[in-house]
């Protein structure tokens, strides 16, 4: 299962899973932020093309309106998909601690 | 020991797909930590196959076999056409973000996530069987894998 939602700090707060069938719940939401947008993914547990494809539609969408989406607390498995698709030349990525 | 499956054609699946693997994994004491790059390969196959075979009813068989530091994977697809995934090109992913398009990474990423993937098709019994290794030994560091350019047909 997936959730995304803002956290206290105003960032976004995504959890769980971002799989093929969970992609839309996700675009559904990112489809309403603007500016620059923190995604916090230190319980984001796993992502697939599918949800490649989400934050990549996102940040077109931000930047071309100035904004951007940075993602922070990334975990291992996720910064290496991250940078074998070339994902961190487009965003800029904050690893978990 | 091997295990299997049969899934729907439907992204609605990979719930069941992915509590396979993880069951898979505990009662094998497989390492925990190949399990996000098992069930990637698997979504990216899995939905390759619901997205582009015709056959509407017919299940995807996936079987699950230990394999000395890891698991050896197998997806089957029954009346489908013939797609070699091991032959598909890569993507390109050094384009500038505006050309940037998410179609064509899954199958790039996969063939570096993964130690082995073999592809076979029976023409006769129109079956397509893709088998994908993962161990610990095959571990890679992304940062030493070159990219590629090119397009894919698929993802």
């Amino acid at each position: 299962m997936l959730a995304i939602d803002y956290g206290a700090d105003g960032t976004v707060v995504i959890a769980g899973r971002l799989d093929a069938a969970q992609s839309p719940v996700a675009q559904s939401f990112l489809d309403r932020v603007d500016g620059i947008v923190t995604l916090d993914c230190a319980d984001l547990e796993y992502v697939s093309s599918a949800g490649l494809g989400v934050l990549l539609k996102t940040q077109k969408r931000l930047q071309a309106s100035s904004g951007k989406l940075r993602l922070v607390s990334v975990n291992r498995h996720l910064r290496d998909i991250f940078q074998y698709s070339g994902f961190d030349q487009i965003f800029e990525i904050e690893p978990a601690r | 020991m091997t295990e299997h499956r049969s899934f729907r054609r439907s992204f609605s699946s990979l719930a069941e797909i992915f509590a396979f693997t993880a069951d898979f994994f505990a009662r094998h004491g497989v390492d925990a930590g190949l399990l996000p790059t098992v069930d990637f390969t698997l979504e990216e196959l899995f939905t390759n196959m619901v997205k582009y075979s015709p056959a509407g009813d017919v299940h995807v068989r996936i079987d699950m076999a230990t394999a000395p530091g890891g698991v050896e994977v197998a997806l089957t697809d029954y009346d489908v056409e013939r797609f070699d995934v091991t032959q598909a090109p890569d993507a390109n992913i050094n384009l500038p973000l505006e050309q940037c398009r998410p179609g064509g990474l899954g199958l790039h990423l996969i063939r570096r996530l993964v130690d082995s993937m073999d592809y076979e098709y029976s023409s006769d019994e129109r079956r397509s069987r893709i088998t994908f290794r993962k161990t610990t030994a095959g571990r890679r560091d992304p940062g030493t894998v070159a990219a590629a350019g090119g397009g894919n047909a698929r993802d």
